[in-house]
């Protein structure tokens, strides 16, 4: 909401400055900010010109002295328009003029000249002018322009918060200038009218608490004085004629909204306040037809609806230059009903925002006799008669305020004598009983309604500046037995990944349904109120969104893609925590001193899985073919991740059909972290000795079926290295399968055996025993035997 | 030859010798037929005073000679790798390194784990709550009933089929949180929240927020006035003001709104502060005694202080980023800048 300056200035009397005073009301809560003009110049103020001369060098120039009220100046200017008398904008040494110009004292034909007399053009006001700008004689000289043009006011944005609709007027922020300087507020003088009651008003839905209306025959209608144009410009509304402008000016003076009907266009004489019924419709100021339902309010003739009840009048009721007599409405309506009927009509205004957030039931009557006034003064007219009804027996609110409770959660004691000069400024009556202090709410204060609110206008008044703030000593409270916010063993990925120059991502919840298609996944939930298509599910998996990303990447040049990301995937049984890597691309980078060597080697199965079983912590993780691989996988080259007997996650490459939109494999890994972060304690293997003495190691190839898996020869060899004790490792450093020297189907495994003892040193027959024990099984067991 | 004459003479072959000719002249003077070992050998016919005097001038000059030959090969060895180390001067210009790629921690992340640090070393610990919620979490339980405008400004996201809703605060974790333990509390809620908004430069529909809740008998305003300060000062620096300024929240009473000095002009006022010189960072107050009632806590009995923070927002602050979608895009190019 935008307010004038000087208008509140009419409410309470105050010195302070537009930018103090913008810091004095945000202090208070009102979140207040100073409109910067628009001017975009520094250092030019109003002048008169004295006397106007020949330049004694230059027929064109002129020479002239003016006065700024406290002192003379001599200009050199070139325009033709330059006479004395006039009051113009002059740039004064040291100005600053649009387009960077800057003001230096300069001789123009060897003549001083101490500024610059401004076009309109130089002001940046106008794209072309011709000579300089003239101003108003009756200027008062000595001005900054800018204030000439804002006629010495400030325009002040202002926020309101939800619950403070009485703020939302003149009169409102004016009453918090007011508590909070100690200053008493005066309100405009009316004039009421002692008329005969209207009694053709009928309210017919407790949705309408209060009201009011009156009748003024013999109006006007006309363009409204500058001065209601003006007003109503700072706060950013259109002028339309007197009639409306006097409603939306009382509006935005005193908070109440109010509405103007032309009575000619009304069929009876009749105003009834309703329900709309259903099939119902109107035709509304905005031109836009509007279809009402039974939980709308209405204010209607006894044949159509002329208003959308607090919302927006209807258009052929309106006022317009023919209209002669008004019905002018101030009234209360329920903030639920108006609220809901603003959503459901998509519809809002001026008027439904202040009836949502409250208006105060005693200014509606002020409000009345105050826009009454202002039209028989402008547009004339003669009040003929007035209604006043209400639904529902106003009372004022009655809080017992204890001085106890306030210190108890305020940490601090308040001076009885100041809580209840602070209460009394914000208009509370107070009543002391005993310990407690009996507070009366004033009418424009709903927001009001219990203990904990009074101790926040306290405080508020006070200032929460004025609150102690000690160096606390740090009571640690063990609420839950966490202190972080990521769980440890999502902490080792991350770490280890961001190592390996792995990246962390972070995308949305949400997918659009054709993301998931793509991967062959179901949505478990679906949002039913989205505000795009991208909004429509949400993710199973963390697999479309880094693949989303992964596409990004490399549409923008990279290489290599490895991204990991920690976030709630929401599947079958709900919302659960998972952990994902995707890696795509070069491994390394291209180097120099590699450029001779071939290093492209891309990430796969083999080197993708050697990173997941690098960043799975301890051994209570087991790689283990994948039984039931999502079917995003390439089925024959995934694998799955067993922790404690349970499958957690998988891993593999993508499938090739799923991902034919990049040029090679995708690797994928994603991890149940629900699963596995409730019992993951930090775990040490137990330090195991190691032997002094020396190790041999023994290279053997052998020949095996193709179809036979490796796990089963190394279930041998792990055997042989239980039972012997002595064969301590094992590496495979070659796989070799030749058709046309080895035969269809078989394959050759170079293993390098290590044997160590940890108590002496090994001959060679006790290796070679070692050896051919496993040999031997390899045999006997796998049909494997060493090659020939 | 006496002892002397060879020393002098063996010395001045030492001094310009070889690798090569070093050992030929240890075999010249040291060796089985070498002139000291002769001149000892040759001891026999001397007196027995002679005898003692030649054999241990002898012996002196065996050591002198041997310890001179083993400085002149350290020497020697010394040049030979001073000039091999002159030779493999290599240029340590930047590029020639090997490349290894860097990773980045995601900045939002890295921002939750450094501020709820912060509130760990000033005796929070960390809870979590779910993302899915109903409508008596995320607004009655918080105070806010149907059809309060205060439900204007969170749009929420609904879930087909139930009565679910993306929680659209981390105030849910509040309410979790006390209806699973009694007073007293202290603990933060991290977490992921959800607004039915378009998104642009400075609105996403989920962004993150650190929702934190202190309970006991004895809370007061001093307390939240104190702890938050105290976590600014840790966080952003001891040297930027804090501000209180009143505010509105439906689930605190007082409820404040916490600014901090600006951190790029020092409060003179610049683009980023919108030249007011402040920053607003957080959202607090008192537990308002409607939510304690909704978890059947005495509001007669126990006080509250809560706050919520939002972590783009002090992310944006902190690195001087102006658009808040650059979080959820994962270009590589941002993600490698933390």
């Amino acid at each position: 909401m935008k307010i004038s300056y000087n208008w509140l200035k009419n409410f309470v009397d105050f010195e302070l400055n537009p930018q103090d005073l913008a810091s004095v009301l945000t202090s208070v809560g009102v979140e207040t900010s100073v409109v910067s003009s628009d001017c975009c110049w520094t250092n030019v103020v109003t002048a008169k010109i004295l006397d106007v001369k020949k330049h004694p060098g230059a027929d064109r120039l002129s020479l002239c002295k003016l006065s700024d009220g406290s002192k003379e100046y001599q200009i050199v200017c070139g325009a033709k328009n330059v006479a004395a008398g006039q009051v113009v904008p002059l740039a004064k040494i040291g100005a600053s003029l649009p387009g960077n110009f800057v003001i230096k004292k300069s001789k123009i034909r060897d003549v001083e000249s101490e500024g610059m007399i401004c076009s309109a053009k130089e002001l940046g006001l106008k794209k072309d002018s011709e000579g300089i700008l003239i101003l108003d004689e009756n200027v008062k000289i000595g001005s900054a322009l800018e204030d000439v043009f804002m006629e010495n006011d400030s325009v002040l944005e202002i926020e309101i918060a939800t619950n403070r609709g009485d703020c939302l007027s003149h009169l409102g922020i004016a009453r918090e200038i007011g508590a909070k300087l100690h200053k008493v507020i005066s309100m405009p003088t009316i004039k009421t009218f002692d008329v005969a009651s209207l009694n053709s008003v009928k309210v017919k839905s407790d949705l309408c608490l209060r009201y009011m209306g009156s009748i003024i025959s013999g109006v006007k209608v006309g363009p409204s004085p500058k001065w209601i144009i003006d007003a109503l410009e700072k706060s950013e509304i259109r002028s339309i004629n007197n009639i409306v402008d006097i409603t939306n000016y009382v509006m935005i003076e005193l908070g109440q909204p109010l509405h103007a009907f032309d009575i000619s266009k009304i069929s009876s004489k009749e105003i009834i306040i309703r329900n709309a019924v259903e099939l119902e419709s109107i035709i509304a100021l905005d031109g836009k037809k509007y279809q009402l339902d039974p939980e709308m309010l209405v204010i209607a003739d006894n044949q159509k609806p002329i208003a959308i009840a607090g919302i927006m009048g209807g258009e052929y009721s309106g006022v317009d230059e023919k209209t002669e007599t008004i019905f002018l409405e101030s009234a209360i309506f329920d903030a639920i009903s108006i609220r809901k009927t603003s959503k459901k009509l998509n519809l809002s205004s001026d008027s439904s925002y202040r009836f949502e957030r409250c208006v105060g039931w005693d200014i509606a009557e002020f409000a009345l006799w105050r826009a009454a006034n202002l039209i028989i003064d402008i547009a004339g007219g003669k009040m003929e008669a007035k209604e006043d009804l209400q639904t529902i027996k106003y009372e004022k609110t009655k809080i017992a305020l204890r001085i106890e409770k306030m210190t108890k959660i305020l940490g601090y004691d308040i001076e009885e004598n100041e809580i209840a000069e602070i209460l009394r400024f914000l208009g509370i009556d107070l009543q002391p009983r005993g310990e407690r202090i009996l507070c009366s709410i004033p009418s424009w204060r709903n927001d009001i309604k219990i203990e904990e609110d009074l101790i926040e206008e306290i405080l508020r008044i006070k200032g929460y500046d004025s609150v102690p703030c000690p160096k606390k000593h740090v009571n640690t409270v063990c609420t839950t037995n966490s202190s972080a916010f990521i769980p440890k063993i999502v902490e080792k990925f991350r770490t280890k990944l961001n190592g390996l120059g792995f990246c962390e991502a972070l995308n949305y919840s949400f997918l659009e349904i054709k993301e998931l298609e793509k991967f062959n996944l179901n949505p478990y939930y679906k949002i039913s109120n989205p505000v795009s298509k991208e909004n429509e599910v949400l993710r199973p998996s963390l697999l479309p969104g880094l693949y989303r990303n992964l596409l990004l990447n490399i549409k923008q040049g990279s290489e290599t893609v490895t991204l990991f990301e920690y976030g709630k995937i929401f599947g079958e049984l709900g919302e659960k925590k998972a952990f994902a890597v995707i890696m795509y691309g070069k491994v390394w980078q291209e180097w120099w001193m590699w450029s001779d060597r071939k290093i492209n080697s891309s990430y796969d199965f083999y080197f993708a899985g050697g990173i997941i079983r690098n960043i799975l912590p301890f051994d209570d993780f087991v790689i283990a073919q994948n039984l039931t691989s999502n079917s995003y996988y390439h089925s024959g080259q995934t694998a799955a991740v067993v922790y404690k007997g349970e499958y957690v996650g998988q891993f593999g490459v993508l499938n090739p059909l799923m991902t034919d939109d990049v040029n090679g494999d995708v690797l994928y890994f994603e991890i149940d972290i629900e699963k596995i972060s409730g019992d993951y304690v930090e775990k040490k293997s137990q330090y195991k000795a190691y032997s002094k003495f020396p190790i041999v190691k023994r290279d053997i190839s052998i020949v095996s079926n193709k179809s036979l898996r490796f796990s089963e020869i190394e279930e041998v060899i792990k055997s042989i290295k239980k039972s012997g004790d002595i064969l301590k490792e094992y590496s495979l450093f070659s796989v070799y399968f030749d058709e046309s020297k080895l035969g269809k189907d078989k394959v050759v495994y170079s293993l390098r055996l290590s044997y160590r003892n940890s108590n002496k040193t090994l001959t060679d027959e006790e290796v070679n025993k070692d050896m051919y024990a496993l040999l031997e099984k390899l045999d006997i067991n796998l049909g494997v035997r060493l090659r020939e | 030859m006496n002892v002397e004459q060879v020393v002098v003479e063996a010395m001045k072959k030492i001094r310009n010798a070889g690798f090569e000719a070093l050992d030929g002249l240890r075999a010249e003077y040291l060796g089985r037929n070498g002139c000291l070992t002769q001149i000892l050998k040759s001891l026999s016919q001397y007196s027995v005073d002679e005898k003692k005097k030649i054999g241990s001038a002898a012996n002196i000059a065996k050591n002198t000679i041997d310890s001179e030959i083993e400085k002149r090969k350290e020497k020697l060895k010394k040049n030979l790798f001073d000039e091999k180390v002159k030779k493999e001067v290599l240029d340590c210009s930047e590029s020639f390194y090997f490349p290894f790629s860097k990773g980045g921690f995601h900045p939002v992340v890295q921002m939750i784990q450094e501020m709820s640090s912060v509130f760990v070393s000033l005796g929070f610990s960390v809870a979590e709550g779910p993302e899915i919620e109903t409508e008596w979490y995320n607004f009655e339980a918080l105070n806010i009933p149907q059809n309060h405008p205060a439900r204007d400004i969170q749009d929420t996201f609904y879930l087909e089929g139930s009565n679910s809703l993306l929680r659209s605060q981390t105030s849910t974790g509040q309410i979790r949180v006390m209806e699973q333990y009694e007073p007293p509390l202290k603990v933060i809620v991290p977490g992921k929240v959800y607004r039915n908004e378009a998104s642009n430069a400075s609105h996403s529909s989920i962004f993150h927020q650190i929702e934190g809740l202190s309970v006991d008998e004895n809370i007061t305003f001093v307390d939240l006035k104190s702890v938050l300060t105290e976590f600014s000062h840790i966080f952003f620096g001891s040297g930027l003001n804090v501000r209180f300024r009143p505010s509105h929240f439906q689930f605190t009473e007082p409820s404040a709104e916490i600014d901090i000095q600006c951190p790029f002009c020092k409060g003179k006022g610049c683009r980023v502060c919108k030249n007011s010189g402040w920053i607003e960072i957080l959202g607090c107050g008192m537990v308002h005694p409607n939510v304690f009632k909704a978890v059947n806590y005495d509001p007669e009995k126990y006080t509250g202080y809560a706050f919520g923070i939002g972590v783009e927002r002090i992310a944006m602050i902190k690195y001087g980023i102006d658009d808040i979608r650059l979080f959820y895009e994962n270009d590589l190019r941002f993600l490698k800048q933390f």
